[in-house]
């Protein structure tokens, strides 16, 4: 709507003066409250009558005021009314400030709380992983003994015999024991030292029966925890140890080049 | 005129009345019962009768203040419609009184009453404020703003009374009302 032009077509002036119908009054009210300009037209005209109606003041009889006085009621007066409002302040603010202490307070707490409640979480689940790792390692340990009781086990029954081996010149600091039982006819190795082999390499143990060779099964030249190797051939007869590097794998038949170690089988 | 800057403060007036504070009313009084009485005793004109009905104007102004919204204008103007109002209807009863049948008042009988209100001669004398403003103000202005502000004629009933064409009755407010504010303004 144009807003000017409703200031100028004359209802405004209109409303001031009472001279508009009902419905033409409650449209100026609605009006001015959502235009400001129109508001401001009206306070501007409801002022000039205002100054208007000054102009014909006339001082009413001094009796009249007391006459009026007389037919109203009044509250009393402004002092008692006042008075209780330091009362209620200071009774009303010592609930208030405690209630607020209260509540800090409870926060505080429960803030605190949470956070040793997050700190014993937190060393609980550390403790848990240290122990879920040791009983790991333990678990392995025990089954790396369980391995071993196995073989000394073997080897403990009798007409088991132990035969050391030395390394030739290409394995001068060659030294690994074989175990091996005639009767069980079982063999095991425990290396001391032997050269590293490459990836594809195996090493590879020979009995010796009549001069000629017969596979005792492959190992590796580990030295970990002093272990015991339990090999999967099964050896009836020997009369002597030796020790080739073949492919990874065995071989059917040993690669003489390579012989690393050889030693007889007493008697 | 010197009332005016007092006027100022009527946001702390309207406080305390909103407390029927006994203070507020002393204030309310002195500040605006010359200018109620005036304006009643210009549409009653009768001294007694206007005694009586700003009387009932600040009865009625107490009890219902509650009424009054800051929003919609200002505690003044709202008090000069409440007694303007209530002259108007008292000067409009006044004919009808005698015979409670023709409660129901027709066009003509307001017209016919307020023609004899507006055409006696003024009891009180007129402040020197009033002659400096009105003589500024064009004489067919003033006639139309006292017909309607003062006698509470519609505009049929200032058309008809003044034998003038509905639309210049319309016009002619709206060029008073201006006219008005700016010799105010000044």
């Amino acid at each position: 709507m144009n807003v000017t032009e409703y200031i100028e077509s004359g209802i405004l002036e209109s409303y001031v003066v009472g001279a508009v119908s009902e419905q033409e009054r409650r449209e100026v009210q609605c009006l001015s409250s959502i235009y400001p300009e129109i508001q401001q037209e009206l306070d501007q005209l409801a002022l000039s009558l205002e100054n208007y109606a000054l102009l014909h003041s006339v001082e009413p009889p001094a009796d009249l005021k007391s006459r009026i006085m007389a037919e109203l009621t009044f509250e009393q007066s402004t002092e008692p009314i006042i008075r209780p409002m330091p009362v209620d302040f200071t009774t009303d603010r010592p609930t208030f400030k405690a209630s607020w202490i209260v509540a800090a307070s409870v926060g505080l707490l429960m803030f605190v709380l949470s956070f040793f409640l997050l700190a014993r979480l937190r060393s609980n689940q550390d403790s848990l992983a240290k122990l879920q790792n040791a009983n790991s390692s333990l678990q392995k340990e025990v089954t790396q003994l369980k391995d071993q009781q196995q073989l000394l086990a073997l080897l403990r029954q009798p007409g088991s015999r132990t035969v050391a081996l030395h390394g030739n010149e290409k394995a001068p600091n060659g030294d690994m024991l074989v175990f091996w039982n005639p009767k069980t006819r079982e063999v095991a190795v425990e290396v001391h030292s032997l050269p590293a082999l490459q990836p594809d390499q195996q090493y590879q143990l020979w009995s010796l029966v009549g001069g000629k060779p017969v596979d005792a099964g492959v190992f590796d030249a580990t030295t970990a925890n002093q272990q015991i190797q339990k090999l999967r051939r099964q050896i009836d007869r020997a009369d002597a140890f030796a020790v080739t590097v073949e492919k990874r794998g065995g071989s059917p038949t040993p690669t003489l080049t390579t012989l690393l170690a050889m030693a007889n089988v007493d008697a | 005129m010197k009332r005016q800057s007092s006027l100022v403060s009527e946001s702390v007036l309207i406080e305390k009345l909103n407390r029927r504070d006994e203070q507020a009313f002393h204030w309310l009084y002195d500040q605006y019962s010359p200018a109620l009485y005036g304006v009643v005793l210009r549409i009653v004109r009768d001294e007694e009768q206007a005694q009586d009905l700003v009387q009932d104007i600040f009865v009625k102004i107490w009890k219902n203040l509650d009424a009054y919204d800051a929003s919609k204008g200002r505690l003044f103007t709202w008090m000069l419609n409440v007694a303007r109002n209530t002259a108007i209807d008292a000067i409009r009863a006044r004919k009808t009184q005698p015979s409670p049948s023709n409660a129901i008042r027709t066009d003509e009988d307001n017209v016919h009453i307020v023609d004899r209100q507006y055409n006696t001669e003024q009891p009180n004398p007129e402040h020197i404020g009033i002659k400096e403003v009105v003589s500024q103000l064009r004489p067919e202005r003033r006639e139309l703003i006292d017909l309607v502000y003062f006698g509470g004629y519609t505009h049929e009933e200032a058309a008809d009374e003044l034998k003038l064409p509905l639309g210049t009755v319309k016009t002619r407010i709206r060029a008073a009302l201006q006219e008005l504010k700016q010799l105010f303004k000044s």
